[in-house]
């Protein structure tokens, strides 16, 4: 049942996939660790989860990405899954308007919950479908910077730039952690800025969550 | 149910404020909202009920009859509900029933089962409301041939399949027990006949005798007989056959009253982002042959709609949508011929038929909803309550499972959410959610109560699957994608035999006894929050969770 040969991975990155509903989150999910797209995959309820590794120069890194629903009656349960993650893909559908107006209540309630140093890439998909679009990607870029966020504008049904975006997130974690690493050489704990007590990394670097913020 | 005398006491007192078919929701955090108080209910002209109904002005004579004469309807489904709770269903029956699956099923599987089972015996049951297990692999191969999916059949070692494409290739085949016409064997013929035939003696009337058809349906209705017996389980449908026709033309006219009056609002500022959801969510469902039809995906719309303006409590919740597909598609089964609903046409079904369907969609979701409500009010407290109750509850059923999550960090939460919020619809394909309904709707909590035996049954199954994973990511991945795509009513059948046998008192004192209605009321009696089993405080009766909703897990403190 699983994919075996996966097995070996230096770290485990938590990821989470924020934004409205509806705006293709389940889909760059499925595109980036499947190399899927469905017109009309299913709602996602609650929090469904998936994993891929990627090689970032010597090191294996697993990134445990956590799709969330965007339905805000679910707020209460997905905001848990928060708590923990070094990175995020704040997603909005760059054809509706309304899912980038609601971005900062997004970031708000991802800052409440998950540790500041927390990495985020705002990410405008659907960028396939252009004539329709209604968010400028200037006026996106801007607010990414002002905010320092990372920013992309992907498309899951023909793949653009759906794998920079994971990997960008990815490789910005590891630097932090590398960095983090050199300072702490002599610690055994690797964290970004202070980690809530409790959470230390696992022998080998292998447990989930091992590293934490 | 427990304010039931007291809500007698008011239908029977005639107020003009009757209130349709609103009911008080457990759980939930506002009053129903009330047609009457909040703008006019129409009125409707009694003539054709399958014409729209306009808006009539005037306090006319019929003004008043259409405004209360559901309060008859009331009082008596009352005197039903009243009824269905003071029975509690022959237990013997059921244990027999269960037993009787689970020793047919272990003797194929060649493995010991249940200790202290007897002996399977060879001659068939002699009572036909037993389950159709006196040769499961002649059921089972009838229910093949119903299913008639051969992309359904799959290894259980295939690799995982994404649960949102279950039910894709597999063709909803709504058999349930088998037809006669159908069977291979004279003798599963013969029982499945007298079977079907008892059902039709208790549906003839003049009174159904609810209690007997419950016995009967716990393990499967025929699907000849199933949606006139799904609308009377649910109480849709008056026990009384007479009153039968105009019971159902009234409540059809009542909800085309509430889209008239309600549904050209949808994209009014306050309920846009209702209705917006909705539309999205819709074409996301499946089985997509189905509901991609313009026909069926406007019918959803509208009843979803409806239902979440009535009960702002709650309002849509996604999850919801999925609890409308079971009514519909087995309402319509008995008007097209396919054996698939999966890829039936809807637009050969005529227009009033269609309406009809829509109508008491409509209404059995409803009464499903109010047993559930709190599963989609704020925080969703009934889901993270049965959650809690369902980790309970595999501790005790499996501990060793339960240690197996333990240790690899799984938290229940993150599997089982979707298990409460989707009853299970996600997980089985959609001939199974009906089969299961079948005795849930035999239950007398069942999508309450019941459900959590049977989620608990459904992990447990697992089992072998869980304790060869040894890592975080892959378990959750394996229970979030759970290999069901093949199952068939005899899948169904076990899930329920093994839910009923954990919820039997001889197997697991502890937890409770089903006729003591809800593990939640239990668990308050005796002193204990039902999410986290702590003592109450002497004189303390409310579980935490209802006291500070927001943290589910935060229980110990609360007390």
């Amino acid at each position: 049942m699983g994919n075996r040969a996966e097995e070996d991975y230096n770290f485990v990155f938590k990821v989470v996939l924020i934004g409205e509903s509806g705006v293709g989150k389940t889909n760059l999910l499925s595109r980036f660790t499947r190399n899927e797209f469905s017109h009309d995959s299913r709602t996602t309820i609650g929090v469904e989860f998936s994993t891929r590794t990627v090689m970032l120069g010597t090191a294996a890194i697993k990134a445990q990405i956590w799709d969330t629903a965007g339905l805000e009656r679910y707020r209460a349960i997905t905001s848990a899954y928060y708590r923990g993650a070094v990175g995020a893909l704040l997603v909005f559908d760059l054809t509706k308007h309304q899912t980038y107006a609601v971005v900062e209540r997004w970031l708000k309630e991802l800052y409440d919950h998950a540790e500041a140093t927390i990495v985020v890439m705002l990410v405008g998909n659907k960028s396939d479908l252009s004539q329709s679009r209604e968010v400028p990607t200037e006026e996106a870029r801007m607010f990414a910077e002002n905010n320092g966020l990372l920013f992309l504008e992907t498309s899951a049904l023909d793949s653009t730039n759906v794998e920079l975006a994971f990997e960008t997130v990815l490789k910005e974690i590891f630097a932090k952690v590398s960095k983090q690493r050199q300072n702490n050489a002599r610690t055994n704990a690797v964290t970004l800025g202070s980690g809530p007590a409790g959470q230390e990394l696992g022998p080998g670097e292998k447990r989930a969550c091992c590293i934490s913020l | 149910m427990a304010s039931d005398g007291a809500r007698k006491q008011f239908w029977k007192r005639g107020s003009s404020k009757v209130p349709g078919s609103i009911q008080h929701v457990y759980g939930a955090q506002h009053p129903p909202f009330d047609p009457l108080v909040h703008g006019t209910l129409l009125t409707a002209t009694p003539k054709v009920p399958t014409t729209p109904v306009k808006a009539t002005r005037a306090s006319t004579f019929q003004e008043f009859e259409s405004s209360t004469s559901d309060a008859w309807d009331a009082g008596e489904d009352d005197d039903e509900l009243l009824a269905m709770a003071a029975e509690s269903l022959n237990t013997a029956v059921v244990m027999e029933t269960a037993h009787r699956v689970l020793r047919n099923h272990s003797q194929r599987q060649g493995r010991p089962r249940p200790p202290g089972a007897p002996e399977p015996s060879a001659e068939p049951s002699a009572d036909p409301s037993a389950a159709p297990g006196g040769d499961l692999r002649l059921v089972k191969s009838v229910s093949e041939s119903h299913a008639s999916c051969p992309e359904g059949i799959v290894s259980d070692a295939a690799p995982l399949q994404r649960s949102q494409s279950l039910p894709h290739a597999a063709t909803v085949a709504l058999g349930g027990a088998p037809e006669p016409s159908a069977l291979s064997t004279s003798a599963l013929s013969e029982r499945e006949a007298s079977r079907l035939d008892k059902f039709k003696h208790l549906l003839a009337g003049p009174n159904t005798d609810l209690e007997e058809l419950r016995k009967l349906s716990w393990s499967g209705i025929p699907k000849p007989v199933r949606a006139i017996t799904w609308k009377l389980l649910s109480g849709y449908l008056p026990a009384n056959v007479d009153r039968r026709p105009a019971t159902l033309q009234r409540k059809q006219k009542e909800y085309f009253a509430f889209i008239d009056h309600y549904y050209d609002s949808r994209n009014d500022e306050v309920h846009q982002d209702t209705y917006r959801q909705i539309h999205i969510d819709i074409p996301r469902m499946s089985p997509e042959a189905l509901i991609l039809q313009p026909k069926v995906t406007e019918i959803f719309e509208r009843i979803l709609f409806i239902w979440a303006i009535r009960h702002p409590a709650s309002g849509y919740v996604q999850g919801i949508n999925d609890l409308v597909t079971p009514f519909f598609v087995v309402f319509i089964c008995e008007y097209i011929d396919d054996e698939d609903a999966d890829s039936a046409d809807i637009s050969r079904v005529p227009e009033d038929v269609l309406r009809n369907v829509e109508a008491d969609t409509y209404w059995c979701m409803s009464r499903l909803l109010d047993g559930i409500q709190d599963n989609y009010t704020f925080a969703q407290p009934g889901i993270q309550m049965k959650v809690k109750m369902l980790e309970e509850l595999v501790s005790r059923i499996d501990e060793q499972v339960h240690r197996h999550l333990g240790q690899h960090e799984v938290r229940y939460l993150q599997f089982t959410f979707r298990w409460m919020n989707n009853l299970l619809t996600r997980e089985l394909p959609l001939r199974c959610t009906v089969r299961l309904w079948d005795t849930y709707q035999s239950e007398p909590e069942g999508f309450a109560n019941f459900h959590l035996y049977v989620c608990a049954a459904f992990l447990v199954r697992w089992r072998k699957e869980i304790l060869e994973e040894r890592d975080f990511q892959e378990l959750l991945l394996f229970l979030q994608n759970l290999p069901t795509a093949h199952w068939g009513d005899e899948d169904a059948s076990l899930l329920l035999a093994e839910a009923y046998a954990s919820s039997s008192p001889s197997r697991t004192p502890p937890i409770t006894t089903r006729s003591e209605a809800s593990a939640l009321q239990w668990a308050s009696r005796a002193g204990q929050c039902p999410c986290c089993w702590l003592q109450a405080p002497a004189g303390e009766e409310r579980p935490c969770w209802s006291r500070s909703p927001r943290r589910g897990t935060g229980h110990g403190q609360a007390w």
